[in-house]
Order: structure tokens, then C-alpha cells, then sequence
């Protein structure tokens, strides 16, 4: 379901002039970092536009909608954004769609009853008293956070539609569509912004194991032993090797001498 | 620059004749000073402080009417002390008869009307307590259009003036929580212009000086007629549009109990989601540094 590269390469990490570096992964594609970064920029636009009018009694609304020109102009800025917002998501789902026709990628996005026991493995982890699961392609963690996204993403975009064309809406539905759309438009909005803000800058800002930045999302690439630390079960596939047990895993992720981040914390 | 200046020469006694009479100049020596007030036979008192400067831009100074064409017969050396009606009250209904001696039409329309049915009750409003007498602006003013939330609200606002009609004092915060509140707040504290396209304010629906209770059938609130009040802005609206608009009632089980299930799912979920994710966040921080100490 998720947009995957087809086959993530495993790099020697011998760059041009021949050089050693840490070895890499190639953990997303080009057009994964892409679609990232526009749904980033158009998030935070909508957000600017989108608050002040739930928040319009607030001073800081009043000078956010002055920068913008005025109400109006506010409106249409994200109006525009809401489109182009729409357009990634269909684009993002035809492209799901036809991989998962075409059989060219795994689904790693899909939930499966791993990611259940995983969650409550990793609660145990952070209380002491079991190990850190072993994780593949995506993390339950990221999982829930592409599914919030993505239902998100429809609610926001569908409500949204319903309010800015309600002529058209109320000419087939009952009028008490729109302010139920507004009802959810705003509320979804404010949840997303709020799991956003602590749950996603938490996980790539100030998660002690990551802390400040998280750059693969932008470089695309990890390295090798953060690969093996963070989704030994997908390294071992890329590699060919079968999947780990728990003592090589949780070795691995601590070689003999050098202590890696975390100590095999995560 | 003359306009800003005249004000100026009028309190100086130099006659404008294109905007004023000369007598306004006279009127204006004594009640030009702020502050004077006189107190009424029935209790609390009366402004009689005129701002030159604000009704020189009023539409009557604009239109060349002086201080004597409402206050008739008055002259620079009448008695001081003496006023022609003992209340509030009984002033603001002397003067709209004054308003009704030119503007005719508007007095009948409103006599008509809920707010003019009963001149002698001091909860209804005159002409006077909607509009600023010595300081008329053109009715199509986009400030003007923007003001009537505030203006309305004014009374109807007011639990003890409400309450003896049973009238809500939420239907200004309902209007203001909708869509078109929202807009004529930021285009009242932002610079609207006349050529700003406004968002309805409470007169848009209700109409002006023709406005009937809810339940009159000439109402244009009512719900036989409201589709058409929604259609003189929102060309084309189809019959179902006016449900959308929740008539200034709050989303509960028994009205909009579709807008009201959606707020108690937001209500649950999101402080389910966030303490939730807030609980992991915590327990992930406690095991690192638990870790790193050890």
C-alpha cells in the first residue's frame, strides 16, 4: 500500500573518489522524499490560513490574516493549498493502487498482528521488563503515523470540498452536512496539528536516539548499523540473509568495543 | 484639507456655507465643550455635547442641514435648564418623530416592525439608539455593515432586556462562531474597504427597520422564507441550503444532532489520542535516561 522504492539498494559506501564512509542504505526514494516535502510545506501553509479563522478571536489570528492581506486572501491561499493537498493524496493512492495491481512492491505499510504484539512489546521494553522488538520495513510507530495521515488526509480534503462548494453539496445532501463538515474540518485539523507537533517532532527532533534532526527523510539514505539497530528483519531480506534471531540482533546492534547510540535501547 | 479645517473655522465663528448654516458655530460655543450634560426631571441625564468636528462629516451636515433643522426654534440665546421631556426615553421618542418629519417612508416601515411596535416601552429602540444622530454615516458603508453585530448585540446581548421576551443573548456568539461572523471579524479589525464583498451581518437576514418577530409570517427568517433570504447573496441556493445554517441554536442531541456527534467524537478523541501518544513519548524519555545512567 505504501509508496516503497521498488527495491531499497544496499550501498558499499564507497563514494566517488574511492573512499571508505560508513556504509549506506537507501531507505527512501526520490519521489517519497519529494512527496515528503511537499506535503510538509503544504501542512504548515494550511495550518497558517486554516487556525486563524477556528481562532478568530485571537490576537495572533488577527495578525496572521493582516500578513496574509486580509481575510479573503487568507481563504484563498487556502483554498489553493487544500487543492494541490488533494491532488498529492490522489496521486498518492493511484500510485498505491497500481503497485498493489502490479504486484511491484511489498505492502510494508499494511498492519499486520505483529505490529499489534509490537506494541506492547515496546511498552515493556520502556518499562524494563522485555527486550526491543525486532522491527522490518516500518515501525508500528510509523505505521500509525501514515494511516493518521492518510485517514486524516481524507476527512480534512472531503470536508473540505463540502465547505467550499456548499451550493453544490446541498443540492444533492441535506444542508446539515456543513456545518457537520465544519464541525470535523476544524476538529481534525486541530487533532492533526496536535500529533503532528508532539508525536512526529518528538519521534524526529527530540527522540534521544535521533536528537536534533533525523535526516533521513530528506538525504533518503541510513547507515548500515543504524539500519541493522532500528529494521534488522528488512536488512537481513535486502541482504539475503535469513532474519536474525533475537541474540544475533540484539548483538549486532552492539559490537564489541564501540557502544552505538541508545546501547541497543531501541 | 478645507474639510479638516472647517470645524476649525466654525468654532472660530466663521461661517461655512456650503456644509452649514451659520448658526451651527453659535450652537457650537457653548455645546462644543465636552462633557456638558443636563440632568432630567425623571432621573440621569443627557449628553448635550455636539462634536463639530464629527458631525461636519455626518451625511445630514454633508447634505447642508445646520443644528436648526432638528432642533427647530432654537436660538443661540434660548433658556438654559430647560428640557422638553422629562426621561430618556420620552427624548429619543421626540427625536425620532423629528427623523420621521424627513425620512416618512422608514418611520411607517418601522412602526411596523417588532422594535417599533411600542414607542412608549424603553426596552425597543428609537432612531437614536441604533443610529449616532449628530454622527449619520451613508447606510452602504462597508464600516457601517460591520458595526451591526456590535450595534445588535448592544441589546440583545442584555440578559435582563432578553429575558422578559425570551429571547437568547447567545445569537450574536452563534453568528459569530459560524462562517459569517468569523469573516465580518476580521474584516472589522482589518482595513475593509467599499469594495471589501462582506459576509452577512445580522441585518442582511433579519432586514432593517422591517424586522418582525421569528414567528411572523413576513419574517424573513422564517423558515418558508428563508431560502430566499439566503438567495439574495448565494445565487442559486437549492432548497436544502438554509439547513445549514443552525438559526443561532447551539448543536445539541435534539437540534443538529449530527453537528453535536461529531464535536463528542473530537471531544473523546482527541485528548484519548494525544494522552495516549503523550504516555509513550514520557515512558521512551524515563527507560533513555534510566538508561544512560546506569
Amino acid at each position: 500500500m505504501s509508496a516503497d522504492p521498488r527495491t531499497p539498494a544496499v550501498r558499499t559506501g564507497a563514494n566517488a573518489e574511492g573512499e571508505s564512509a560508513a556504509p549506506q542504505i537507501v531507505r527512501f526514494s526520490r519521489a517519497q522524499r519529494i512527496e515528503h516535502v511537499l506535503v510538509m510545506v503544504l501542512f504548515v501553509t494550511l495550518c497558517v490560513t486554516g487556525f486563524p479563522q477556528k481562532f478568530y478571536t485571537q490576537r495572533w489570528a488577527e495578525v496572521l490574516v493582516g500578513a496574509f492581506g486580509g481575510i479573503d486572501q487568507t481563504r484563498l491561499i487556502h483554498h489553493l493549498a487544500g487543492y494541490v493537498l488533494a491532488i498529492v493524496t490522489v496521486i498518492h493512492f493511484a500510485s498505491a493502487l497500481a503497485a498493489m495491481l502490479t504486484r511491484s512492491r511489498p505492502f510494508s505499510m499494511m498492519p499486520t498482528r505483529k505490529d499489534f504484539e509490537d506494541v506492547f512489546r515496546q511498552l515493556r521494553h520502556y518499562l524494563g521488563t522485555d527486550r526491543q522488538p525486532l522491527y522490518d520495513r516500518y515501525t508500528y510507530k510509523e505505521k500509525f503515523e501514515y494511516w493518521g495521515l492518510v485517514m486524516g488526509n481524507v476527512i480534512m480534503i472531503t470536508t473540505g470540498f463540502v465547505l467550499a462548494f456548499p451550493l453544490q453539496v446541498t443540492a444533492l445532501l441535506p444542508g446539515v452536512l456543513i456545518p457537520a463538515a465544519k464541525m470535523a474540518h476544524s476538529n481534525e485539523g486541530l487533532m492533526a496539528l496536535m500529533v503532528i507537533t508532539f508525536w512526529h517532532m518528538f519521534n524526529v527532533h527530540l527522540n534521544p536516539e535521533t536528537f536534533p534532526i533525523d535526516k533521513v527523510i530528506f538525504t533518503g539514505k541510513m547507515s548500515r548499523e543504524r539500519y541493522a539497530h532500528e529494521h534488522p528483519l528488512e536488512l537481513a531480506r535486502l541482504e539475503g540473509r535469513p532474519p536474525p534471531s533475537e541474540e544475533d540482533a540484539h548483538a549486532a546492534a552492539a559490537p564489541s568495543g564501540v557502544a552505538p547510540r541508545g546501547e541497543g535501547d531501541r | 484639507m478645507l474639510r479638516h479645517l472647517l470645524p476649525v473655522l466654525a468654532l472660530l465663528g466663521v461661517a461655512a456655507p456650503a456644509l452649514a448654516a451659520d448658526g451651527d458655530a453659535a450652537c457650537l460655543e457653548c455645546h462644543g465643550e465636552p462633557g456638558m450634560t443636563a440632568d432630567l426631571p425623571g432621573g440621569g441625564s443627557v449628553p448635550l455635547f455636539v462634536d463639530g468636528k464629527q458631525f461636519q462629516a455626518s451625511v445630514h451636515a454633508q447634505q447642508g442641514m445646520s443644528c436648526t433643522d432638528c432642533h427647530a426654534g432654537m436660538t443661540p440665546d434660548h433658556a438654559t435648564g430647560e428640557l422638553s421631556a422629562p426621561t430618556r426615553r420620552a427624548l429619543s421618542k421626540k427625536s425620532s418623530e423629528v427623523c420621521a418629519s424627513c425620512h416618512d417612508q422608514v418611520a411607517e416601515t418601522f412602526a411596523a416592525s417588532v422594535h417599533g411596535s411600542a414607542p412608549d416601552n424603553p426596552d425597543l429602540p428609537a432612531c437614536s439608539e441604533c443610529h449616532d444622530v449628530h454622527r449619520t454615516v451613508d447606510t452602504s458603508a462597508a464600516r457601517l455593515a460591520l458595526q451591526t453585530p456590535l450595534l445588535c448585540g448592544n441589546c440583545h446581548t442584555d440578559e435582563k432586556r432578553m429575558k422578559k421576551y425570551g429571547i437568547s443573548t447567545n445569537v450574536v456568539e452563534t453568528y459569530l462562531a459560524d462562517f459569517h461572523g468569523m469573516v465580518t471579524t476580521f474584516q472589522r479589525e482589518g482595513a475593509a474597504d467599499e469594495r471589501t464583498r462582506l459576509a452577512a451581518t445580522c441585518t442582511d437576514c433579519h432586514g432593517v427597520h422591517d424586522i418582525r418577530k421569528t414567528d411572523d409570517p413576513a419574517s424573513r427568517v422564517i423558515a418558508a422564507n428563508l431560502l430566499q433570504t439566503c438567495q439574495r447573496c448565494h445565487e442559486g441556493a437549492p432548497p436544502m441550503f438554509p439547513q445549514a445554517w443552525l438559526s443561532h441554536w447551539e448543536p445539541s442531541p435534539k437540534r443538529a444532532p449530527a453537528v453535536w456527534a461529531v464535536l463528542q467524537f473530537y471531544r473523546f478523541m482527541i485528548p484519548f489520542m494525544m494522552g495516549g501518544l503523550l504516555l509513550q513519548i514520557g515512558l521512551h524519555v524515563w527507560r533513555s535516561a534510566r538508561k544512560k545512567t546506569r
